[in-house]
């Protein structure tokens, strides 16, 4: 079972015969039940709902190294990227071999796009590895919710973005503190050309967008993204699900549009994955210069 | 009535997706710190080595060209300097030569002229001596032949020598005091013409 | 099932309402945020590399308002 509230709607019961107009309330009903947990029983349609991101425990029940689904999945997700990229360094030349192209743009796109971009040369090295490992894990993780059977993405579930947001969130506090302490938190509280009674406004809301902000909204964009991916999947492919095999009549052919708004989103989904990586990696360098930089 | 049904539904309350489990905490910082190490320690060193290869690469060849430019323009500067020189040497050895040829003319010129003036002088020298020698036979002869003349003439031979001779020199020297008049004239025209 | 009890049930899931409407301000930002980079790229396309990745930032800045919106969701039913 690829969707866990997929589920057919039990036919067993004598309300699935709706006459047309029923089908449209049930349909409203879809529409408002989207994030809600729609195990309504009634043998209408069964939207997605949040459930889904806490599938049953496999390992370890009971225990802080319980492993479930997408446990499983990260894991596959951090095999195929070590597995990538041990192929493609594993004997490097100057005349690269096809594998080694691969995995030499990828890690060019890091280093040249983003770190050497944005922080330099100097900078730029020094925190290549971190900047590299957000952007690969974030992009494997997220690629892992269109692929057939796996189905849902490794940073839908709030532990690897938060964990990587409170890393970034730390790391450009300890560039910024390395460099400067004093100057760090002069200029990220108290920005220069400001008139000093404005303060009393300024340094709140500097306070409240540096260092509480930037961290949640690093942890929510991903997450966000990829929970709403993965529900906005499940509804059209569960739609169409419902319309070919349990509507009637004209609303078949609903089914057909529903198919095809999902096949969109899949694609939309793979744009979604690598640009939410790539923002993910973009926005902890942006921060690390932010903080490294003279005055802002 | 819905919210009555989710209630039903679901016995324990609806997980919240913003709240993280610790089993997720962890699984996550062990995917994150193995993905980190295997980049830091792994892939970007080799990644580093190898754009350093390039680098070294792409510099060794820039260098080689250097290098290659570099001997070219020593020799060409070696080679203008010995053409320098060769110049050089050339002018002073046609400076030399032009010396020399002047030195060994006038040299020549010289010991031309010292020996037209030998020559000269030798000849003037022997044509004096010759002069001599026949102003001397000549008055011998010419007493002689005086005399003989003289003899024939009066018929009688001039036995007395010590007489006849005494003539003859009388007459000699009549004869000589007039000739080195006309000599020592002509002698001092000849070698103003000759001069 | 009559109207009345769809009604009720719209009542009762209004913060897919309020994520609606928290969705407009990011929408228009996010298409404010492209059009300007659009014109200035248009402008001096030599610039477009850097515009883009100062576009995305932009974009990510302002998209977080929406998701904020959806986790508003969740941060207030329980």
């Amino acid at each position: 079972m690829l969707y866990s509230v997929v589920n057919p709607p039990p036919f067993v019961d004598a309300r699935a015969e709706l006459t047309a107009p029923k089908q449209e309330k049930a349909l409203l009903e879809t529409a408002v039940n989207l994030l809600v947990p729609s195990a309504t029983g009634d043998g209408e349609f069964h939207g997605p709902s949040i459930n889904e991101f806490f599938p049953d425990v496999i390992f370890f029940a009971d225990t802080p190294f319980e492993i479930n689904r997408i446990i499983l999945i990260r894991f596959l997700s951090v095999a195929v990227l070590m597995l990538v990229f041990w192929l493609g360094t594993r004997r490097m030349k100057v005349i690269p071999t096809r594998m080694q192209s691969i995995a030499e743009m990828g890690l060019d796109f890091v280093r040249v796009n983003i770190a050497e971009d944005l922080l330099g040369k100097k900078d730029g090295r020094r925190f290549l590895p971190l900047l590299t490992t957000i952007f690969f894990m974030v992009l494997f993780m997220n690629v892992t919710g269109i692929i057939p059977f796996l189905n849902i993405a490794g940073t839908s579930v709030i532990g690897v973005p938060l964990l990587l947001g409170v890393i970034s969130y730390g790391t450009f506090i300890y560039a910024g503190v390395k460099k400067s302490p004093a100057k760090f938190f002069r200029n990220s509280l108290f920005p220069p050309g400001v008139p000093p009674a404005l303060y009393i406004i300024v340094t709140p809301i500097e306070f409240i967008s540096t260092f509480l902000v930037r961290p949640v909204t690093l942890t929510l964009r991903l997450m966000m993204n990829m929970i709403v991916g993965h529900l906005l999947l499940v509804l059209f492919f569960s739609a169409t699900h419902f319309f070919f095999f349990t509507a009637d009549g004209g609303f078949k052919l609903f089914g057909a549009g529903t198919l095809v708004f999902g096949f969109a989103f899949t694609l939309f989904e793979v744009l979604i994955a690598v640009l939410q990586a790539y923002i993910f990696a973009l926005l902890t360098a942006v921060y690390i210069q932010l903080a490294l930089a003279e005055e802002h | 009535m819905l919210h009555a049904v989710i209630a039903a539904a679901t016995e324990e309350a609806a997980p919240n997706p913003l709240i993280p489990e610790i089993y997720d905490i962890i699984w996550s910082a062990v995917c994150f710190v193995v993905i980190l190490f295997f980049f830091w320690k792994f892939a970007l060193p080799k990644m580093q080595k190898l754009l350093d290869d390039r680098a070294e690469a792409i510099e060794g060849n820039i260098a080689k060209a250097d290098d290659a430019q570099r001997k070219a323009e020593a020799a060409l500067e070696q080679y203008t300097a010995q053409l320098v020189g060769a110049r050089a040497e050339a002018g002073q050895i046609r400076d030399q030569a032009r010396t020399d040829g002047q030195r060994i003319v006038a040299e020549h010129k010289e010991q031309a002229s010292a020996e037209a003036n030998r020559i000269a002088a030798t000849a003037k020298t022997q044509i004096e001596a010759e002069r001599q020698a026949a102003v001397v036979s000549l008055r011998s002869e010419v007493g002689t032949l005086a005399i003989d003349l003289a003899s024939g003439v009066i018929g009688e031979s001039l036995t007395d020598d010590a007489k006849a001779s005494a003539i003859v020199d009388r007459f000699l020297a009549e004869l000589e005091a007039t000739e080195l008049e006309a000599t020592s004239n002509a002698s001092t025209a000849s070698t103003a013409g000759k001069n | 099932m009559d109207s009345t009890t769809v009604l009720a049930e719209l009542t009762g899931n209004i913060a897919t309402v309020g994520y609606g409407l928290a969705a407009i301000g990011p929408a228009i930002g996010v298409g404010i945020v492209v059009g300007k980079t659009i014109e200035g790229v248009a402008r001096q396309p030599e610039l477009a590399g850097r515009l883009q990745v100062l576009m995305y930032i932009g974009i990510a800045f302002t998209e977080a308002l929406a998701f904020i919106g959806i986790a508003t969701y969740f941060i207030f039913t329980n």
